[in-house]
């Protein structure tokens, strides 16, 4: 190794729930960055620049509310900056922590941030308003009629069924079970999914994510200062991001570049994940994928985008053949994932936690074993600006 | 701290006012872009990756990024996005540069005029639990700045005058004309601030080693850079001094190599979105301590012909797009060691210095160095 | 202990300038009930709703392109939970793929029984033929024109 790795040295993530009336926003932030803190077992002092990672304004009632989070995240007088990529904003703020520590400028970077998403009454009015004020937003799009539209898509090529994207939310509530971090934790069989009612069809009740509330940080350092202080580490061997076009209709029609039932940026951003960090082959290769799906029928194109089947569509067979369990070939969300917790403003950064705690072998009872080499993704915008990562033991 | 490569700028669009309505939001930043690439020489084939800095409130957009990813090229690019401040975008741009796994980067920033109040779209920022009841909009910031500075600093109002008065004479050189005054604001006249109009900046930059390859022979280097934030509430804070651009410029010069800041630049272009903000960066920078204020403002130090121009661009006070004006800084000074700012060119600039504030009272601060010198 | 809330409402009003090229693609579908794309430069493909650019090639689109009325259904999704702001459930959406477009528009499927999900999926099947049907008072916008089965 070439010795100018970046690494993760503490982690931090809250108890994810639907709300917690005990603390505000920059408190919940707070209380993520202690975490982290205490993880790297490390003093605020030795914080050199800070990541703040936060969605959209208007999710938390705040603007820029990362200006409220200074204080939080212990940033006076320090390099300072925030991340914003929609549903990846997490990961992407990782990445901006790593492209700090990578440049040569520090040593040691945390990222951090939290979502209330529960206090936000209007969520999809929020989101209605990602799209062109004039084009798109008079129609009733929202994130969940977006993906929707994938789904039909994806059920027109290759197959899938109400049934499999009902096997999706059984498997991550079962391995949700099992992390105490995640919000959703209740098992579900797939008749309760099929029976929940209708959202927009054919995504049902319980295909959805719930709205979330928690904090995240993580903290990134140079393999110099890891090697120097005797720290132990996971590295961030890959990393990328790669976007797509914002007009949906432009993912479908005649030959589009994009196709609007896959995720074509996705795979895109893994190619160079992977061509960073080495990865060949990434189903021999890969241990455990967290792949941010924030609905059941989206897990199944990530996995495609990931190319963790040998042709898209094929997770459909993989997935009801168990490979993407618990003790499957490679589980991908052992943490519950996106499905079962989502705090926008972190979530990505979540999918990038879990697997660092997985390669690291301290997930607890919901532990991939023998994992030495997991990825991440985070998805934003209108299923536009994706961002990956490789990370080793 | 040390880059592991330097990035340099070699190609810059500003766009300080864009009065017509004939062109989208979407359509200006993707006019911006293009005039930033052509500027380079490049065209989009030749970006790794993309940096943006935007405002969801100003924009009227949730996750504006969106709306440009199409517009700066993100398509199947590596694309990301700083909604904190323009000069973040450029930062971020920077730092990409400077791992050497990019060998160039586009950065773009745009600040539009759509929104039926910019007062409420600011006061928005302030937190819902203590105050967002008061009516505190970035230009309320800014004056409580100014009345704090009033008070600790004896003649600082006929200093503050004298920098208001130099920008305008500036702006008017620059420009011919400029944009509306300002409102009142108590201590602010409307001739110490700016009404906000709608502005586009972009920029190209890359590594030493693509500017070898393509024999790009007219770059403005990163020699230093630093960034630092106060603390959000204003109460917490000593709205006399400016830390964190002491934290920031401290930071850049170390970077850059420089002992003394006074003497080691031929232009300066600070955010002055009032004159109490250029005169706290005079002191932050290092450049003119708070007692000589009044005499530094009255000599012509900073003037036209003066020792250290700053803002020959006529500066905030002369155009101000609100959001995008940090980055605007950034690329005058660019212009400036290129030899490119047009009618404001200061004769034989070889290092300047770009001061970029933004938020309530200048919460943000960052110091970029540019200069004509590679570092060996 | 006694929790506080506080309710604030973020009410912020926006005048987007449309540009060239989306006012004439309302004026015409106010003045002439008809739906217009733009022919992109270096692809060719003709982009409807019309862009001014490609965000494909990031070079100008070049001409303009009558399309439809006719076409067929690329995506759909029919809802059936009440959002904040948006029309009463249910109702059905999508996008639709009009004659001599390449790329997909937007807008409300109108005319078929939503009642049974499955049996209403069957009638908006991706390939399914529409048709574009337009008000009668048209203001120049989205909500002009909708789609019925062909």
């Amino acid at each position: 190794m070439s010795g100018d790795r970046v690494g993760i040295i503490g982690i931090g993530q809250s108890a994810f729930r639907a709300r917690r009336d005990d603390a505000n926003y920059p408190e919940l932030v707070r209380e993520a960055v202690v975490m982290a803190m205490a993880d790297a077992k490390m003093d605020f002092d030795a914080i050199e620049a800070v990541v703040y990672s936060l969605s959209p304004d208007a999710m938390v009632g705040i603007g820029n509310a990362e200006r409220l989070g200074v204080d939080a995240v212990g940033g006076r007088m320090k390099p300072f900056l925030r991340i914003n990529t929609g549903g990846s904003t997490g990961i992407s703020a990782t990445a901006a922590a790593y492209y700090h520590v990578a440049s040569g400028a520090f040593d040691v970077v945390l990222t951090a941030g939290a979502d209330k998403v529960g206090e936000c009454g209007d969520s999809q009015s929020v989101l209605n308003k990602i799209w062109d004020p004039s084009y798109e937003r008079p129609l009733p799009l929202g994130t969940i009629n977006m993906l929707a539209m994938s789904g039909v898509r994806y059920m027109q090529q290759f197959g899938m069924t109400e049934v499999d994207m009902a096997r999706v939310t059984v498997k991550n509530r079962r391995h949700a079970s099992l992390n105490h971090n995640a919000h959703l934790r209740k098992p579900v069989t797939i008749d309760e999914v099929l029976e929940s009612r209708i959202i927009s069809w054919p995504i049902k009740l319980l295909d959805c994510c719930p709205q979330s509330t928690g904090g995240a940080a993580l903290v990134l350092a140079s393999e110099k200062y890891i090697r120097d202080n005797h720290l132990d580490a996971v590295w961030i061997t890959g990393v990328a991001h790669c976007a797509e076009t914002y007009w949906m209709g432009d993912r479908m029609g005649n030959n589009p570049t994009a196709e609007h039932s896959g995720a074509h940026a996705l795979g895109r951003s893994f190619e160079r994940s992977y061509k960073m960090a080495g990865i060949k082959d990434p189903m021999k290769q890969v241990h455990i994928a967290e792949l941010y799906a924030p609905f059941s029928n989206t897990e199944y194109h990530a996995i495609d985008a990931a190319r963790l089947c040998s042709r898209p569509g094929e997770s459909i067979q993989r997935l009801r053949d168990g490979e993407y369990e618990l003790g499957g070939r490679i589980p991908v969300n052992p943490s519950g994932g996106t499905l079962c917790t989502n705090a926008i403003a972190v979530t990505a950064m979540a999918r990038v936690a879990e697997t660092a705690l997985q390669v690291w072998g301290r997930a607890g009872a919901h532990q991939v074993e023998g994992a030495r080499v997991g990825i991440a993704s985070g998805n934003g915008g209108d299923h536009q600006i994706f961002g990956t990562m490789v990370i080793e033991a | 701290m040390g880059l592991k490569v330097q990035p340099g700028v070699i190609g810059c669009a500003i766009r300080p006012v864009i009065a017509s309505r004939d062109r989208s939001l979407e359509e200006i930043i993707y006019d911006t872009a293009q005039m930033a690439l052509k500027d380079a020489g490049l065209t989009i084939a030749d970006i790794d990756g993309i940096a943006v800095g935007s405002n969801d409130q100003f924009d009227g957009r949730s996750i504006s990024v969106m709306m440009a990813s199409g517009s700066v090229g993100g398509v199947d690019r590596d694309i990301m996005s700083t909604p904190s401040g323009s000069e973040h975008a450029f930062i971020l741009g920077a730092l990409r540069v400077a791992t050497g796994q990019f060998r160039t980067q586009l950065v773009v920033s745009w600040s539009p005029t759509e929104v039926s109040s910019m007062p409420e779209a600011q006061r928005l920022g302030n937190d819902p639990y203590f105050h967002r009841a008061l009516p505190q909009d970035e230009l309320s910031a800014h004056a409580l700045q100014a009345s704090a500075i009033e008070n600790a600093v004896p003649g600082a109002r006929s200093a503050a005058e004298a920098v208001a008065a130099k920008n305008r004479a500036f702006g008017t050189a620059a420009w011919g004309d400029q944009g509306p005054s300002g409102k009142m604001r108590w201590p602010l006249t409307p001739g110490m601030t700016s009404e906000p109009v709608t502005g586009a900046v972009a920029m190209v930059l890359a590594s030493p080693e693509f500017i070898a390859e393509r024999w790009i022979k007219n770059v403005a280097w990163v020699q230093g850079m630093g960034w630092a934030t106060e603390a959000a509430f204003l109460g917490d804070r000593d709205l006399t001094k400016a830390p964190a651009l002491v934290a920031a410029a401290h930071q850049a010069y170390k970077m850059a190599g420089i002992a003394n800041p006074d003497g080691a630049f031929g232009v300066a272009e600070m955010t002055d979105a009032t004159p109490y903000s250029e005169l706290l960066a005079y002191e932050a920078l290092g450049l003119c301590h708070r007692n000589d204020w009044t005499a530094r403002a009255a000599d012509g130090t900073f003037g036209a012909g003066g020792r250290l121009p700053v803002n020959p661009s006529g500066g905030v006070l002369t155009w101000n797009p609100v959001f995008c004006t940090g980055m605007i800084r950034i690329a005058e000074i660019a212009q400036q060691v290129r030899g490119l700012a047009g009618k404001h060119q200061i004769p034989g600039v070889k290092r300047g210095l770009a001061h970029a504030g933004s938020g309530f009272a200048m919460q943000y601060q960052a110091a970029v160095v540019l200069g004509q010198e590679a570092r060996p | 202990m006694e929790l506080l809330g506080r309710q604030e409402v973020w009410s912020i009003t926006y005048d987007h300038a449309l540009g060239e090229t989306a006012s004439s693609f309302y004026t015409r579908i106010r003045d002439e009930a008809a739906i217009y794309g733009r022919r992109s430069a270096g692809s060719g493909k003709v982009m409807v709703p019309p862009r001014s650019f490609s965000d494909e090639t990031l070079l100008p689109t070049e001409e303009w392109v009558k399309v439809g009325p006719g076409g067929k259904i690329e995506a759909f999704t029919m809802v059936y939970e009440a959002f904040k702001n948006l029309p009463p459930p249910p109702y059905a959406f999508g996008y639709v793929l009009l004659d001599g477009a390449d790329t997909a528009l937007g807008g409300y499927f109108k005319g078929v029984d939503l009642t049974d999900p499955a049996a209403a999926a069957e009638k908006l099947k991706i390939g399914t033929r529409v048709t574009t049907k337009f008000a009668e008072e048209r203001k120049g916008e989205m909500l002009d024109f909708w789609f019925e089965l062909a």
